[in-house]
Protein backbone atom coordinates (compact mmCIF):
# COMPACT_ATOMS: atom_id res chain seq x y z
CA UNK A 1 0.00 0.00 0.00
CA UNK A 2 2.91 2.65 0.96
CA UNK A 3 5.02 1.22 -1.95
CA UNK A 4 2.03 1.95 -3.99
CA UNK A 5 1.40 5.62 -2.68
CA UNK A 6 5.19 6.38 -3.05
CA UNK A 7 5.33 5.33 -6.53
CA UNK A 8 2.35 7.34 -6.82
CA UNK A 9 3.82 10.40 -5.77
CA UNK A 10 6.91 9.83 -7.49
CA UNK A 11 5.31 9.39 -10.93
CA UNK A 12 3.16 12.23 -10.39
CA UNK A 13 6.15 14.22 -9.52
CA UNK A 14 8.05 13.37 -12.52
CA UNK A 15 4.79 14.21 -14.86
CA UNK A 16 4.67 17.35 -13.65
CA UNK A 17 8.84 18.88 -13.85
CA UNK A 18 8.74 16.87 -17.39
CA UNK A 19 5.61 18.62 -18.50
CA UNK A 20 6.61 22.30 -16.77
CA UNK A 21 10.08 21.05 -18.76
CA UNK A 22 8.25 20.12 -22.19
CA UNK A 23 6.14 23.22 -21.86
CA UNK A 24 8.91 26.04 -21.05
CA UNK A 25 12.01 24.91 -23.29
CA UNK A 26 11.85 25.94 -26.62
CA UNK A 27 11.06 23.63 -29.57
CA UNK A 28 11.29 24.20 -33.20
CA UNK A 29 8.83 23.02 -35.77
CA UNK A 30 9.74 23.52 -39.82
CA UNK A 31 6.56 24.73 -41.44
CA UNK A 32 5.33 26.94 -44.13
CA UNK A 33 3.45 30.21 -42.77
CA UNK A 34 -0.03 30.55 -44.57
CA UNK A 35 -1.54 33.77 -42.78
CA UNK A 36 -1.12 36.28 -39.74
CA UNK A 37 -3.58 38.14 -38.29
CA UNK A 38 -4.71 39.66 -35.08
CA UNK A 39 -7.92 38.39 -33.24
CA UNK A 40 -10.21 39.80 -30.77
CA UNK A 41 -9.40 36.73 -27.81
CA UNK A 42 -11.23 36.31 -24.89
CA UNK A 43 -9.20 34.36 -22.37
CA UNK A 44 -10.71 32.90 -20.03
CA UNK A 45 -10.20 31.61 -16.47
CA UNK A 46 -9.34 27.91 -17.32
CA UNK A 47 -6.97 28.88 -20.55
CA UNK A 48 -4.83 32.60 -18.78
CA UNK A 49 -2.00 30.43 -17.38
CA UNK A 50 -0.95 29.90 -21.63
CA UNK A 51 -1.43 33.66 -22.60
CA UNK A 52 0.42 36.66 -21.30
CA UNK A 53 -0.48 39.08 -18.58
CA UNK A 54 -1.98 41.72 -20.27
CA UNK A 55 0.12 44.53 -19.34
CA UNK A 56 2.57 42.95 -21.75
CA UNK A 57 0.11 42.18 -24.49
CA UNK A 58 -1.49 43.98 -26.71
CA UNK A 59 -4.13 45.69 -24.83
CA UNK A 60 -5.85 47.18 -21.60
CA UNK A 61 -8.78 44.54 -21.11
CA UNK A 62 -7.87 41.94 -18.81
CA UNK A 63 -10.38 39.24 -20.39
CA UNK A 64 -10.74 40.05 -24.16
CA UNK A 65 -7.95 41.52 -26.05
CA UNK A 66 -5.99 42.05 -29.10
CA UNK A 67 -3.89 38.77 -29.96
CA UNK A 68 -1.42 38.25 -32.95
CA UNK A 69 -2.00 35.13 -34.41
CA UNK A 70 0.26 32.92 -37.03
CA UNK A 71 -0.93 30.35 -39.00
CA UNK A 72 0.95 27.87 -40.40
CA UNK A 73 1.39 24.36 -42.35
CA UNK A 74 3.80 21.42 -41.88
CA UNK A 75 5.32 19.37 -44.68
CA UNK A 76 2.70 16.29 -44.68
CA UNK A 77 -0.80 19.30 -44.65
CA UNK A 78 -1.37 19.15 -40.83
CA UNK A 79 -1.87 22.58 -39.37
CA UNK A 80 -0.32 24.84 -36.54
CA UNK A 81 -1.46 27.96 -34.70
CA UNK A 82 1.16 30.30 -33.32
CA UNK A 83 0.06 33.13 -31.04
CA UNK A 84 2.35 35.93 -30.89
CA UNK A 85 2.03 37.60 -27.35
CA UNK A 86 4.93 39.49 -25.70
CA UNK A 87 6.31 37.47 -22.60
CA UNK A 88 7.25 39.88 -20.20
CA UNK A 89 9.55 40.03 -17.82
CA UNK A 90 9.71 36.85 -15.02
CA UNK A 91 7.77 33.97 -16.69
CA UNK A 92 9.01 32.01 -19.16
CA UNK A 93 11.78 33.92 -19.52
CA UNK A 94 12.20 34.76 -22.96
CA UNK A 95 12.00 38.61 -22.21
CA UNK A 96 10.46 38.95 -25.15
CA UNK A 97 9.11 42.26 -26.27
CA UNK A 98 9.00 42.27 -30.25
CA UNK A 99 5.89 40.40 -30.83
CA UNK A 100 5.04 43.25 -33.90
CA UNK A 101 8.40 43.06 -35.31
CA UNK A 102 8.42 38.90 -35.28
CA UNK A 103 4.71 39.59 -36.70
CA UNK A 104 5.89 41.35 -39.56
CA UNK A 105 8.94 38.90 -40.12
CA UNK A 106 5.91 36.22 -40.66
CA UNK A 107 4.16 37.82 -42.91
CA UNK A 108 7.04 38.53 -44.96
CA UNK A 109 7.87 34.49 -45.09
CA UNK A 110 4.18 33.65 -46.32
CA UNK A 111 4.18 31.25 -48.83
CA UNK A 112 2.41 29.55 -51.02
CA UNK A 113 1.68 25.42 -50.98
CA UNK A 114 2.92 25.57 -54.75
CA UNK A 115 5.70 27.67 -53.88
CA UNK A 116 6.94 26.80 -50.44
CA UNK A 117 9.24 28.97 -48.41
CA UNK A 118 10.21 26.80 -45.37
CA UNK A 119 10.33 28.34 -41.93
CA UNK A 120 11.66 27.70 -38.90
CA UNK A 121 9.52 28.85 -35.77
CA UNK A 122 10.80 28.87 -32.57
CA UNK A 123 8.25 28.58 -29.70
CA UNK A 124 7.09 27.31 -26.39
CA UNK A 125 3.68 25.91 -25.42
CA UNK A 126 1.44 23.79 -26.37
CA UNK A 127 -1.38 23.85 -28.99
CA UNK A 128 -4.63 22.17 -26.90
CA UNK A 129 -7.96 22.82 -29.06
CA UNK A 130 -10.29 22.26 -26.14
CA UNK A 131 -8.88 24.82 -24.08
CA UNK A 132 -7.86 27.16 -27.46
CA UNK A 133 -4.08 27.85 -25.75
CA UNK A 134 -1.35 28.25 -28.44
CA UNK A 135 1.93 27.72 -28.42
CA UNK A 136 4.08 31.40 -28.31
CA UNK A 137 6.17 31.91 -31.16
CA UNK A 138 9.56 33.65 -30.10
CA UNK A 139 11.46 33.86 -33.71
CA UNK A 140 11.10 33.18 -37.34
CA UNK A 141 14.05 31.99 -39.47
CA UNK A 142 13.90 31.00 -43.04
CA UNK A 143 15.72 27.33 -43.76
CA UNK A 144 16.47 25.63 -46.63
CA UNK A 145 13.52 22.94 -46.73
CA UNK A 146 11.47 20.60 -44.68
CA UNK A 147 14.09 18.30 -43.46
CA UNK A 148 16.83 20.60 -41.66
CA UNK A 149 18.20 19.38 -38.99
CA UNK A 150 18.31 21.71 -35.72
CA UNK A 151 20.15 21.05 -32.91
CA UNK A 152 18.41 21.83 -29.22
CA UNK A 153 21.34 23.92 -28.01
CA UNK A 154 19.25 26.08 -25.76
CA UNK A 155 17.85 22.76 -24.60
CA UNK A 156 21.18 21.03 -23.94
CA UNK A 157 22.76 24.04 -22.12
CA UNK A 158 19.79 24.44 -19.92
CA UNK A 159 19.02 20.90 -19.11
CA UNK A 160 22.56 20.67 -18.10
CA UNK A 161 22.72 23.65 -16.28
CA UNK A 162 19.77 22.74 -14.35
CA UNK A 163 21.32 19.22 -13.02
CA UNK A 164 24.60 21.10 -12.31
CA UNK A 165 22.01 23.28 -9.98
CA UNK A 166 20.25 19.59 -8.61
CA UNK A 167 23.26 17.93 -7.80
CA UNK A 168 25.17 21.11 -5.70
CA UNK A 169 22.13 21.60 -3.98
CA UNK A 170 22.11 18.28 -3.21
CA UNK A 171 26.13 18.59 -2.22
CA UNK A 172 25.33 21.77 0.23
CA UNK A 173 22.61 20.07 1.74
CA UNK A 174 24.93 17.26 2.68
CA UNK A 175 27.21 19.30 3.72
CA UNK A 176 24.74 21.25 5.83
CA UNK A 177 23.72 17.76 7.75
CA UNK A 178 27.39 16.38 7.92
CA UNK A 179 28.81 19.75 9.37
CA UNK A 180 25.98 21.31 11.03
CA UNK A 181 23.03 18.83 11.80
CA UNK A 182 24.76 15.85 13.05
CA UNK A 183 27.26 17.60 15.77
CA UNK A 184 24.47 19.16 16.73
CA UNK A 185 22.25 16.23 17.13
CA UNK A 186 25.94 14.34 18.77
CA UNK A 187 25.77 17.47 21.06
CA UNK A 188 22.10 17.17 22.40
CA UNK A 189 22.42 13.55 23.04
CA UNK A 190 25.63 13.73 25.43
CA UNK A 191 24.16 16.89 27.14
CA UNK A 192 20.61 14.68 27.68
CA UNK A 193 22.99 12.43 29.21
CA UNK A 194 24.64 14.63 31.36
CA UNK A 195 21.08 15.69 32.40
CA UNK A 196 19.66 12.51 33.24
CA UNK A 197 22.20 11.44 35.14
CA UNK A 198 22.57 14.84 37.31
CA UNK A 199 18.68 15.24 37.72
CA UNK A 200 18.14 11.72 38.62
CA UNK A 201 15.28 9.50 37.56
CA UNK A 202 12.41 11.09 38.61
CA UNK A 203 13.22 14.75 37.15
CA UNK A 204 14.06 13.03 34.07
CA UNK A 205 10.99 11.07 33.02
CA UNK A 206 9.25 14.43 34.32
CA UNK A 207 11.30 16.58 31.55
CA UNK A 208 10.45 14.22 28.44
CA UNK A 209 9.69 15.68 25.09
CA UNK A 210 10.56 19.03 26.51
CA UNK A 211 13.70 18.42 28.33
CA UNK A 212 14.71 17.37 24.98
CA UNK A 213 13.90 20.56 22.77
CA UNK A 214 15.44 22.32 25.83
CA UNK A 215 18.76 20.32 26.09
CA UNK A 216 18.75 20.66 21.92
CA UNK A 217 18.32 24.74 22.57
CA UNK A 218 20.88 24.97 24.65
CA UNK A 219 23.32 23.79 22.24
CA UNK A 220 22.63 26.92 20.57
CA UNK A 221 23.50 29.11 23.45
CA UNK A 222 26.68 30.51 23.77
CA UNK A 223 29.92 28.72 24.48
CA UNK A 224 32.78 29.32 25.97
CA UNK A 225 35.73 30.05 23.00
CA UNK A 226 38.21 27.15 22.58
CA UNK B 1 8.57 49.59 -17.09
CA UNK B 2 7.26 48.05 -13.61
CA UNK B 3 7.53 44.52 -14.84
CA UNK B 4 11.74 45.35 -15.21
CA UNK B 5 12.03 46.82 -11.69
CA UNK B 6 10.32 43.82 -10.09
CA UNK B 7 12.65 41.17 -11.81
CA UNK B 8 15.65 43.05 -11.10
CA UNK B 9 14.00 43.27 -7.09
CA UNK B 10 13.45 40.25 -7.02
CA UNK B 11 16.13 38.66 -8.93
CA UNK B 12 18.70 40.76 -6.81
CA UNK B 13 16.65 39.14 -3.73
CA UNK B 14 16.48 35.40 -5.17
CA UNK B 15 20.61 36.08 -5.99
CA UNK B 16 21.56 36.97 -2.98
CA UNK B 17 20.20 34.26 -1.09
CA UNK B 18 22.22 31.80 -3.87
CA UNK B 19 24.84 33.76 -2.73
CA UNK B 20 24.82 33.83 1.00
CA UNK B 21 24.27 29.82 0.58
CA UNK B 22 27.27 29.47 -1.66
CA UNK B 23 29.35 31.16 -0.06
CA UNK B 24 28.75 29.34 3.29
CA UNK B 25 29.01 25.92 1.82
CA UNK B 26 31.98 26.97 -0.07
CA UNK B 27 33.53 28.12 3.52
CA UNK B 28 32.55 24.79 5.04
CA UNK B 29 34.17 22.61 2.34
CA UNK B 30 37.20 24.39 2.89
CA UNK B 31 37.10 24.65 6.80
CA UNK B 32 36.93 20.70 6.06
CA UNK B 33 39.59 20.06 4.12
CA UNK B 34 41.87 22.25 6.25
CA UNK B 35 40.45 20.20 9.09
CA UNK B 36 41.45 16.61 7.15
CA UNK B 37 44.46 18.62 5.88
CA UNK B 38 46.02 18.79 9.73
CA UNK B 39 44.61 15.58 11.07
CA UNK B 40 46.72 13.41 8.20
CA UNK B 41 49.67 14.65 10.13
CA UNK B 42 52.80 16.43 9.27
CA UNK B 43 51.47 20.41 9.97
CA UNK B 44 53.60 21.77 12.61
CA UNK B 45 51.66 23.95 15.27
CA UNK B 46 48.78 24.57 16.95
CA UNK B 47 45.35 22.84 14.86
CA UNK B 48 42.72 26.26 15.36
CA UNK B 49 45.84 28.38 14.60
CA UNK B 50 46.48 26.11 11.47
CA UNK B 51 42.52 26.17 10.15
CA UNK B 52 41.86 30.24 11.08
CA UNK B 53 45.19 31.17 8.75
CA UNK B 54 44.18 28.70 6.22
CA UNK B 55 40.56 30.60 6.20
CA UNK B 56 41.83 34.19 6.25
CA UNK B 57 43.79 33.03 3.28
CA UNK B 58 40.65 31.71 1.58
CA UNK B 59 38.73 34.94 2.37
CA UNK B 60 41.57 37.15 0.11
CA UNK B 61 41.77 33.83 -2.44
CA UNK B 62 40.37 34.12 -6.20
CA UNK B 63 37.75 30.64 -5.40
CA UNK B 64 36.15 33.32 -2.81
CA UNK B 65 35.53 36.37 -5.33
CA UNK B 66 34.73 33.82 -7.88
CA UNK B 67 31.24 33.10 -6.13
CA UNK B 68 30.34 36.83 -7.25
CA UNK B 69 29.67 34.54 -10.98
CA UNK B 70 26.40 34.12 -9.13
CA UNK B 71 25.50 37.86 -9.98
CA UNK B 72 26.86 38.10 -13.12
CA UNK B 73 26.44 34.84 -14.72
CA UNK B 74 22.13 35.07 -14.44
CA UNK B 75 22.48 38.69 -15.88
CA UNK B 76 24.74 38.00 -18.95
CA UNK B 77 22.30 35.21 -19.60
CA UNK B 78 19.56 37.68 -19.51
CA UNK B 79 21.09 40.16 -21.46
CA UNK B 80 22.03 36.98 -24.02
CA UNK B 81 18.49 36.06 -24.18
CA UNK B 82 16.78 39.72 -25.06
CA UNK B 83 19.68 40.16 -28.14
CA UNK B 84 18.83 36.63 -29.43
CA UNK B 85 15.17 36.70 -29.02
CA UNK B 86 14.46 40.65 -30.36
CA UNK B 87 17.21 41.74 -32.11
CA UNK B 88 18.39 38.67 -34.48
Amino acid sequence: MWTYAKWTFRVLLILLIGGFLHYTLPQHDIVRITNTYNRLTTVGSENSWAYSVPDTGTAESTTTRDIRFIDAAFEDNSVIVYRNEDTGWVWPPYFKYDSSNLQAEAGNLKSAQAAPKWVSVTHYGWRFPFLSIYPNAVSVKEVAGPDVRIIPWVNIVVLIALALGVFMLRRMWQQFWERTVEPAVAEVGQTWDGVEASAGAAAGSAKGMFGRIGAWLATWRGKPKK
Amino acid sequence: MIAIIRLVVFGFLGLSVLYILISLYSQSVRRESLEKKFDAGGIEGERDAYITEGMIAYQKGLRRQLIWLVYIVPMGVIAVTVYLVNYQ
